[in-house]
């Protein structure tokens, strides 16, 4: 297995959200406490995604989006990543297709430039007409391997399979760190979910449904990373809700080795959005209180092995 | 929040202009700005040009169908969103085209405003005769019809104590050296998706224009790269403004 790159501090933005090179740098430069920036999801070809309305935020802690993986092409991608000017921070690129040959095509294009490989399997969105990827392959454990598989043939970067909550995810997870991943990302947004304008009685968002993220999104993938990392041990990159530094030790505790931050950002300018993860980091590293992170990434399973039979 | 607002009135200002009006006041600070939601159709940004109203210029399917709207017609609105301006003191009020529905709002919020507006001809000067009323008036036409006959930036500099920059990026980009840098404000227009900060989407430079702007000091504005330049597309890809 490939290491994951030094991810310090272990905080990083969810893929699809910030999204593109000069964004990063800007969170950089406004002294965001995001050891890792991850590209919105890179596709084999050009593609607009859903129309507006893409966000519906119902009060309930859920915001869903549409947005259906809109991508530059792969080509337009080189340009922009061979301009990305990041000091400190790493670079995971994400990247998607719509078969096996799709991902290995843009993984072979993308792998130079990022420190590790997102491959999302989990997509619960679509334009019309299309199948999302999530239905097409994250909930098909031999099509996910297959996909990892061609996708470690071509990079030698670590490879970090991002899964679905909506779907077998523990056996997705084991046929793609049986075909060569390293790394798990749990995971995805939920299902995906739908929100009705009563006065038009028209579905609002445009794509109709939409993944669903944020506070209601966490104790799901919490507990994805829970399951995961008593099943594997490997590293887990999470996702899902982290909203405080209190959210990011629970993802901790669960076993998850970095965080991923999305729509804790919603309405917040860069120099809130960098305030928001300098306060995560800095409750996480009081609640350290010295010791390495390393030392805690898992306890809620020991502290289940030590005296609890459910474990 | 999207909140369900009745049309009660659409006022024609042009042959491609109309203000239209909703049931309801928005409190919101000028430059900040709503996601106008017609069912089935799509959803796009507007500045408000009342505190009930927004004034849209038929540009497509969506901006036909926002200015066809009748009373009683019903539109989602999400937001104020983003930031507006700060209050300005003896502003210049800068616009082109239907960017000058947008000073509406901030000429009613300031003190002794002064304006400098420019468009293709008479009749894209929007609220003429009741900003003759609020102070000092200066237009540009490109066809002479009312006032100068050329572009806006031709009548700058100006004397005022502030400046506030609403139009086309290319007029916007010719205005930014002619400015004080400390004093001015731009309002950035890029493609928006969910207008929340979240997809990236409308960075210009780095900075997202949901939230970090719309309307940036010209101080921010001079150090975008991107502006005046180039912006992304739907999909991402980059074109030229």
């Amino acid at each position: 297995m490939i290491p994951l790159p030094r991810i310090d501090p272990p905080l990083i933005n969810a893929s699809g959200i910030l999204s593109y090179p000069e964004v990063f740098t800007a969170f950089e430069s406004a002294g965001a406490c995001l050891g890792g920036y991850v590209t919105k999801s890179v596709g084999p070809r050009e593609k607009p995604g859903n129309e507006n309305p893409v966000v519906v935020y119902p009060p309930e802690g859920a915001v869903l989006n549409s947005l259906a993986l809109p991508t530059q092409s792969a080509e337009d991608w080189e340009r922009d990543l061979e301009e990305i000017k990041l000091k400190n921070a790493k670079l995971i690129v994400s990247v998607y297709g719509g078969d096996a040959g799709e991902f290995a095509g843009v993984t072979r294009r993308m792998s130079r430039f990022g420190d590790a490989i997102e491959v999302n399997l989990g997509c619960p969105n679509k334009e019309p007409g299309e199948q999302t990827i999530m239905e097409s392959i994250g909930q098909n454990p031999a099509l996910s391997a297959e996909v990892i598989e061609r996708v470690r043939d071509e990079t030698d970067k670590p490879v970090i399979a991002k899964l679905s909550p909506n779907s077998d995810y523990l056996a997705v997870a084991e046929s793609c760190m049986n075909a060569g991943a390293d790394a798990l990302g749990c995971g995805n947004t939920l299902g995906p979910g739908l929100a009705v304008d009563i006065r038009s009685r028209a579905a609002i968002l445009a794509g109709t449904t939409g993944g669903i993220s944020g506070p209601a999104l966490k104790p799901i993938n919490l507990r994805m990373t829970y399951e995961a990392y008593a099943r594997f041990r490997c590293p887990i990159v999470a996702y899902g809700g982290i909203e405080t530094w209190e959210d990011a030790v629970e993802y901790i505790l669960a076993g998850a080795g970095v965080l991923g931050i999305g729509t804790a950002f919603m309405r917040k300018s860069t120099h809130e959005a960098a305030a928001l993860t300098r306060d995560i980091w800095e409750g996480i590293q009081e609640y350290l209180d010295g010791e390495p992170m390393s030392a805690l990434i898992g306890a809620a399973h020991r502290a289940a092995e030590g005296g609890d039979s459910h474990a | 929040m999207r909140s369900v607002f009745r049309v009660v009135e659409n006022h024609r200002e042009s042959d491609w202009t109309h203000t239209i009006f909703f049931d309801r006041e928005i409190e919101s600070t000028p430059g900040q700005f709503m996601m106008v939601w017609l069912p089935r159709l799509g959803e796009k940004p507007f500045t408000l040009s009342y505190l009930n109203a927004v004034t849209v210029k038929k540009a497509g399917a969506f901006t036909e169908k926002l200015a066809a709207l009748e009373p009683g017609d019903e539109i989602g609105l999400r937001g104020p969103l983003g930031q507006g301006y700060p209050p300005l003191k003896r502003p210049a009020l800068i616009g082109g085209g239907v960017g000058i529905a947008e000073l509406r709002l901030l000429a009613l919020a300031s003190e002794e405003p002064s304006f400098v507006l420019g468009g293709r001809t008479a009749d894209e000067i929007l609220f003429y005769e009741e900003f003759r009323e609020l102070g000092p008036v200066h237009v540009a036409t490109e066809d002479g019809a009312l006032g100068h006959k050329g572009l806006v930036t031709e009548l700058l500099p100006v004397e005022a104590d502030s400046y506030a920059v609403c139009g086309p990026e290319r007029m916007m980009a010719a205005c930014l050296p002619k400015l004080p840098a400390e004093r001015t404000y731009f309002a950035v227009e890029r493609y928006m998706k969910c207008a929340v900060g979240l997809c990236g989407q409308c960075t210009c430079s780095g900075w997202r224009v949901c939230t970090d702007g719309p309307i940036f000091p010209a101080s921010t504005v001079a150090q975008m790269d991107d502006f005046g330049k180039r912006r992304r597309s739907k999909s991402g890809r980059w074109e030229a403004v």
